[in-house]
C-alpha cells in the first residue's frame, strides 16, 4: 500500500512537469520559434527549490503553509485518480467529493496567503479566482454527476478505471458535452490562456500568478510544483474519458495514456497559440456555458436513462 | 380553372412589377380583379373539378371565402381609380404586392392540403407587409416591423402545429383533408389536442384574435384603406378559413367539446378587450381596427357555439367583409382628404363631403351591428346561439361589448361628421369612383340585411353541414 | 449512425445557446450558419442507409437558402451598422446562458409527457426541437434589436425544421419546398423592411430617433 501511493507520487512527480513543456514547445513551434527545452520546467523546479525564501515583515503562519497545503491537496487528490493502468491507490464510492473538497481546500489556502500579503492586487488576483472558481466548481460537478450516472459508479477510479470503459457508441452526445465542459474546466482551473494569461506579468489582468507574486523561493516552487500537477491531474480525467480503450496489455495501455496525455497537452498548446485571452467580464460567459454544457449532457443523460 | 386563377393574378403581378405608367398599373388591377370576379361567378353556377391531384378543391366554405376576396379586390381596384388620381406616390410595390396578395389568398381558399394551406397562409402574410409601410413613414415602417414579426412567429407555431397535426395521423399518413376527415378516428388524441391549440395560437395570432391582436392597431391604423381592407376582410378570414378546416377534423375525430372551449375562451376576450381599449382611442382607424377584433371574437364565438352560431359566424364572414369595405375606405378616403385621421384634425364631415359623411354614419351602424343592416342578423344569430347553448353570461357579455363598442366608435365618428371644423375646409368634389365602391358594399349590406338571397342561403347551409352540425 | 443524429440534435440545440451567449449580431448570424448546416445534414444522416433523391434536395435546399441566401441578406441589411455592434440584450448574457439550460430542461421535461406513435429513428429529436425552439423564443424576447430578433425567428425555424426532419416524413417534398422558400422569401422582406427603416431612421437628423434606432433597429 504505501509502496504503491509512493510510487504513484513518484510518476506524477516525475512526467508532470513535462506535460507544461509540451505546451510551450507547441506554443514555440506554432508562433515560428525553437522555444526552451521540453524540460524546461524541470530545470526551472530545480533552480527554486535551491534557492531561499524572503517574507516581508507583514506576513502571518497562514503565508507560510499555504504552499505547503497546496501542494499536500494536490498529492492527497492524485492518490485518488488513475493514471492508466496505474489504478488508484485510494478509492471508495464518492471519492469525487473528496477530489473536489480537497482541490477547494488549497484554493482556500492560497486566497488567504494572498490576502494576508496586504497587497492591493494580490487581493485583486484573489478575488477573481474566488468568483470563477464559483462557477468552474458548479460547472464541474455538474460533469462529475452526469459521469457518475453514465457509468454508474460513485468512485472515480470507477468511472475512469479498466473495469467499465465509457462507451462512445451508447453515451455519445451526452459524453461529448461532458468533455467539453471538462476542458473547459481546466483551461479556467489551470488558468490557461482564454481565461488567464500564464506567462504575462501585467498585473492587472493575472488571476493565477497575481497571487504568487509574494512568493519565492522553494514557497515558490511548490506552488508551482502544485499547479503542474493540478494540470495533470485534469488531464489524467479527462483523457481515459476521451479514449476509453482498454487492452489487456498493462503497458498498451500506459503508452495510450501517455500519448492521450501528450495529445491533450499539445491541444492546449493550439488553443493557446490560437486564442487571445478573453475580456475578464467575458470569462464567467464561458464558465457559465461550461456549466450548460454539462448540465446539458447530465438532462441527457437522464432523458437516456428514463427512457 | 382553379390554377389559372392562382396563376393569372401571378403573372399579372410580374407584369405590374413592369416599369410602366402608374396608371396603367392600376387598369391592370382593375382588369385582373373583374377577370377573377367573372371567373369566381361562374363557379357559383358550375363547381370546378379538383386540380393538382387533390391539393386544389373549391367547397362550399372555400367558394364563400373566394367570393369574399373577389369582392374585396373588385371594389378596391374601384376605389383605386379614384384614389391615384390625387396620389402622386410610385405604386408599383404596392400594385404587385396586391395582386400576388390576390393569387395567393385564391390559394388560402381552395387549398385542400393542411401543409399547403399553412404555405398560402404564411405567403399572404409576406406579401401584405410591404403594404402597410405604402407610406413609408417611421410609424408605418414600425407597424410593418411588428406586423411582420408577430404574424411570422405566430405562423410558425402553426407550422409547429401542422407537424404536430402530422404526428396525430401517424396511421393515416397523409394531411390531405378528406382522407384526415375520413380516418379521423385513427388520429391520436393528445398529439391532436396539442396540435390544435399550437394551430390556434397560430392561425389566431393571423386573425388578430385577443391575446395575440397586438399587431392590430398599429398596422391598420398606419396602412392605407385598401390595404386595410384586404387584411381586415381577406386576410384575417383566410386565417379563420384554416381555423374552420381545424374545427372539422375535431369534429370528425370527436374533439368538438375541447376546440369549442378553446375557441370560445379566445372569442369572448376578443369582445372584451376592444371594447376596453377602443375608450381612449382619437384615430378612426384605430377605432376601427379594435372593431375589427370584435368582429373577429364573434367569428370565432360563432364557430365554438357550432349550430346556428355557425351558420351566423359564416354569414358574419360575407358581413365583416362588407363592414370593412366601407369602414375602411371611408378612412381611406378621409385620411386622403383631410391628410390625417385623428378627431381633432377631420370635423363636420356632412357639411364639406356629405356623401362621405353618410359613409362614415353607415360603418357606424354596420359595424356595430344596427337594424337594418346584415351584420344585425349575423350577430344575432352568434348571440342567439350562445342563449340556446344556455351560455347566459355569454350572451350578456357579447352584447355589453358590443354596446360598449357603440358607444366607443360613436364617440369618434359623430364627431367627425358633425362636428363643429376648427377653420373651413375648401371642399374638393368628391370622387366618383371612391364612393361608387363604398356604395356598392353599403348595397350588399342592405340587401342581405333585408333578404337573404336564395342561393347564397344554400350555399351557406352546405358550408355549415360540412363543419358538421 | 445514431450517434451521428444524436450528435447533430445536440449541436443544433448548442449553437441556439451559443447564438443566446453570443454579444454581437455578426457572430449570432456566423453562429446561425454553422447550426443550419448541422440541420442541412440531417436528413442525409436520418436516411443514411437509403439517401434518396429527396434527401439531398432537401439537404442542399437548406444549405443554400439558410447557410448562403439568409445570412448574405441579413449582412446586406446590416451593412451599415458597425461590425461590432453589441447586441443590447434586456437581460444580461450570463442570465440568458442560465435560463436557456432551464429551457433546455424545460423542453425534456415537457417530452417525458409526450410519446410519438411509430418508430421514430431518435429519441433526441423531439425535446432538441423543442429546445431549440425556446430558446429561439427566448432570443426574440430578450434582445432587442430588430436584426437579433429575426435570428430569433430562423432559430425558432430551425428548431421546427428539425422537428420535421427527424420524426416523420408524412409532408410531400414539394409542401416542405414551399415551406423553405417562404422562411427564405419572409426573411429577405424582413431585410428589406430593416433596410428601409434604416435608411429612414438615418436620414432623419433629430437626435431624440437616433437614440430609438440604437435601440430598437
Amino acid at each position: 500500500m504505501i509502496l504503491m501511493i509512493l510510487f504513484h507520487w513518484f510518476f506524477v512527480g516525475l512526467t508532470a512537469p513535462f506535460l507544461i513543456g509540451v505546451i510551450a514547445r507547441v506554443k514555440a513551434l506554432v508562433s515560428g520559434k525553437v522555444g526552451p527545452s521540453l524540460f524546461q520546467p524541470y530545470f526551472d523546479l530545480i533552480k527554486l527549490f535551491s534557492k531561499q525564501c524572503v517574507y516581508s515583515h507583514g506576513v502571518t503562519w497562514v503565508f507560510r503553509i499555504s504552499p505547503a497545503v497546496t501542494l499536500a491537496a494536490m498529492l492527497i487528490v492524485c492518490l485518488l485518480v488513475p493514471f492508466g493502468s496505474l489504478k488508484a491507490p485510494v478509492q471508495f464510492s464518492g471519492d469525487i467529493l473528496l477530489i473536489v473538497a480537497v482541490l477547494s481546500l488549497s484554493r482556500f489556502f492560497m486566497i488567504a496567503a494572498a490576502l494576508d500579503t496586504g497587497f492591493s492586487l494580490e487581493g485583486l488576483g484573489a478575488s477573481r479566482e474566488a468568483f470563477f472558481a464559483c462557477l468552474s466548481e458548479v460547472a464541474l460537478f455538474m460533469c462529475l454527476i452526469a459521469l457518475t450516472l453514465l457509468a454508474r459508479r460513485m468512485s472515480l477510479s470507477g468511472m475512469l478505471g479498466a473495469d467499465s470503459p465509457l462507451s462512445w457508441n451508447l453515451l455519445g452526445p451526452a459524453l461529448l458535452m461532458v468533455v467539453a465542459s471538462l476542458f473547459i474546466v481546466m483551461l479556467a482551473e489551470n488558468c490557461r490562456i482564454p481565461v488567464d494569461d500564464p506567462d504575462t506579468h501585467l498585473e492587472l489582468t493575472m488571476i493565477h500568478e497575481v497571487m504568487l507574486l509574494e512568493h519565492s523561493g522553494v514557497d515558490l516552487a511548490y506552488m508551482y510544483y502544485a499547479a503542474i500537477i493540478k494540470f495533470f491531474i485534469f488531464g489524467a480525467i479527462l483523457v481515459p474519458i476521451i479514449l476509453p480503450v482498454q487492452t489487456i496489455f498493462p503497458f498498451i495501455n500506459t503508452l495510450i495514456f501517455a500519448g492521450g496525455m501528450i495529445g491533450l497537452a499539445a491541444l492546449v498548446g493550439l488553443v493557446e497559440s490560437s486564442m487571445a485571452r478573453i475580456r475578464l467580464n467575458r470569462v464567467r460567459n464561458l464558465l457559465l456555458i461550461a456549466f450548460a454544457l454539462a448540465f446539458f449532457g447530465l438532462i441527457v443523460t437522464l432523458w437516456r436513462g428514463a427512457l | 380553372m382553379l390554377s389559372w386563377l392562382i396563376f393569372i393574378p401571378f403573372l399579372c403581378a410580374l407584369a405590374a412589377l413592369l416599369p410602366v405608367r402608374r396608371i396603367f398599373r392600376v387598369w391592370l388591377l382593375g382588369a385582373t380583379a373583374l377577370l377573377h370576379a367573372s371567373v369566381v361567378g361562374a363557379f357559383w353556377i358550375n363547381r370546378p373539378a379538383p386540380e393538382w391531384n387533390g391539393y386544389l378543391v373549391l367547397d362550399p366554405l372555400g367558394l364563400i371565402l373566394l367570393s369574399i376576396i373577389s369582392f374585396l379586390f373588385l371594389s378596391v381596384a374601384v376605389f383605386m381609380i379614384g384614389y391615384f388620381q390625387h396620389e402622386q406616390r410610385l405604386n408599383r410595390t404596392f400594385i404587385a404586392c396586391l395582386l400576388l396578395l390576390l393569387s395567393t389568398m385564391t390559394l388560402v381558399s381552395v387549398s385542400y392540403h393542411m401543409g399547403l394551406l399553412w404555405v398560402a397562409v404564411e405567403t399572404t402574410t409576406l406579401f401584405s407587409a410591404p403594404l402597410i409601410s405604402f407610406h413609408r413613414s417611421r410609424g408605418s415602417l414600425e407597424a410593418t416591423w411588428k406586423y411582420l414579426l408577430v404574424c411570422s412567429v405566430g405562423i410558425a407555431l402553426a407550422l409547429m402545429g401542422t407537424f404536430f397535426l402530422a404526428i396525430a395521423a401517424n396511421d393515416v399518413h397523409t394531411l390531405f383533408l378528406p382522407a384526415l376527415l375520413k380516418q379521423a378516428p385513427l388520429l391520436s388524441v393528445n398529439w391532436l389536442k396539442l396540435s390544435v391549440i399550437f394551430l390556434l395560437v397560430g392561425y389566431g395570432c393571423k386573425m388578430g384574435l385577443a391575446p395575440m391582436h397586438s399587431w392590430k392597431p398599429e398596422a391598420y391604423g398606419q396602412a392605407t384603406g385598401m390595404a386595410v381592407v384586404l387584411m381586415a376582410g381577406g386576410l384575417t378570414q383566410c386565417a379563420f378559413l384554416a381555423l374552420i378546416r381545424v374545427s372539422q377534423i375535431c369534429f370528425q375525430a370527436g374533439m368538438s367539446d375541447f376546440y369549442a372551449s378553446i375557441l370560445i375562451v379566445t372569442g369572448v376576450l376578443s369582445l372584451i378587450v376592444p371594447a376596453v381599449f377602443i375608450l381612449g382611442e382619437k384615430n378612426i382607424k384605430r377605432c376601427f381596427s379594435y372593431s375589427s377584433i370584435e368582429h373577429m371574437g364573434l367569428l370565432a364565438l360563432g364557430l365554438g357555439l357550432g349550430g346556428l352560431g355557425l351558420f351566423g359566424a359564416l354569414f358574419h364572414m360575407i358581413n365583416n367583409a362588407l363592414v370593412k369595405v366601407v369602414m375602411f375606405l371611408t378612412a381611406g378616403s378621409i385620411a386622403q382628404k383631410y391628410g390625417s385621421s385623428r378627431v381633432d384634425d377631420v370635423r363636420g364631415l356632412i357639411r364639406s363631403y356629405p356623401l362621405t359623411g353618410i359613409f362614415l354614419l353607415v360603418a357606424l351602424l354596420a359595424g356595430t351591428g344596427m337594424f337594418p343592416f346584415a351584420t344585425f342578423h349575423s350577430e344575432l344569430m352568434i348571440i342567439n346561439a350562445a342563449v340556446i347553448a344556455k351560455h347566459y353570461w355569454l350572451a350578456a357579455a357579447a352584447v355589453i361589448c358590443l354596446a360598449l363598442m357603440f358607444i366607443g366608435v360613436s364617440r369618434i365618428a359623430l364627431e367627425m361628421v358633425y362636428g363643429q371644423p376648427t377653420e373651413p375646409v375648401l371642399a374638393k368634389k368628391e370622387n366618383f369612383y371612391m364612393n361608387a365602391a363604398i356604395a356598392a358594399a353599403v348595397a350588399l349590406l342592405l340587401w342581405f340585411g333585408f333578404w337573404l338571397p336564395e342561393p347564397l342561403e344554400k350555399v351557406l347551409r352546405e358550408a355549415a353541414a360540412l363543419v358538421g352540425v | 449512425m445514431t450517434t451521428w443524429i444524436d450528435a447533430g440534435c445536440i449541436l443544433i440545440v448548442f449553437f441556439a445557446l451559443i447564438i443566446l451567449a453570443t454579444s454581437r449580431i455578426v457572430g449570432m448570424i456566423r453562429i446561425f450558419v454553422l447550426q443550419s448546416c448541422v440541420l442541412s445534414l440531417m436528413p442525409l444522416f436520418l436516411h443514411a442507409e437509403a439517401v434518396s433523391a429527396r434527401d439531398v434536395m432537401l439537404s442542399l435546399g437548406t444549405v443554400s437558402l439558410k447557410a448562403a441566401l439568409v445570412p448574405f441578406v441579413l449582412f446586406w441589411a446590416i451593412r451599415r451598422i458597425s461590425m461590432r455592434t453589441e447586441v443590447k440584450p434586456l437581460i444580461g448574457v450570463g442570465a440568458s446562458i442560465v435560463c436557456g439550460a432551464l429551457l433546455i430542461a424545460g423542453a425534456f421535461w415537457v417530452s417525458l409527457a409526450l410519446r410519438i406513435p411509430g418508430r421514430p429513428v431518435t429519441d433526441l429529436g423531439l425535446p432538441c426541437a423543442l429546445a431549440t425552439v425556446l430558446l429561439g423564443f427566448m432570443i426574440m424576447v430578450t434582445r432587442t434589436r430588430a436584426v437579433t430578433q429575426v435570428i430569433g425567428y430562423l432559430v425558432i425555424e430551425n428548431g421546427i425544421f428539425l422537428f420535421a426532419v427527424s420524426l416523420f416524413d408524412a409532408m410531400p417534398t414539394l409542401i416542405e419546398m414551399g415551406i423553405l422558400l417562404d422562411i427564405f422569401v419572409a426573411v429577405f422582406i424582413m431585410a428589406i423592411v430593416l433596410n428601409n427603416i434604416n435608411e429612414e431612421f438615418e436620414h432623419d437628423p433629430g437626435g431624440e430617433s437616433r437614440a430609438k434606432m440604437g435601440e430598437t433597429f
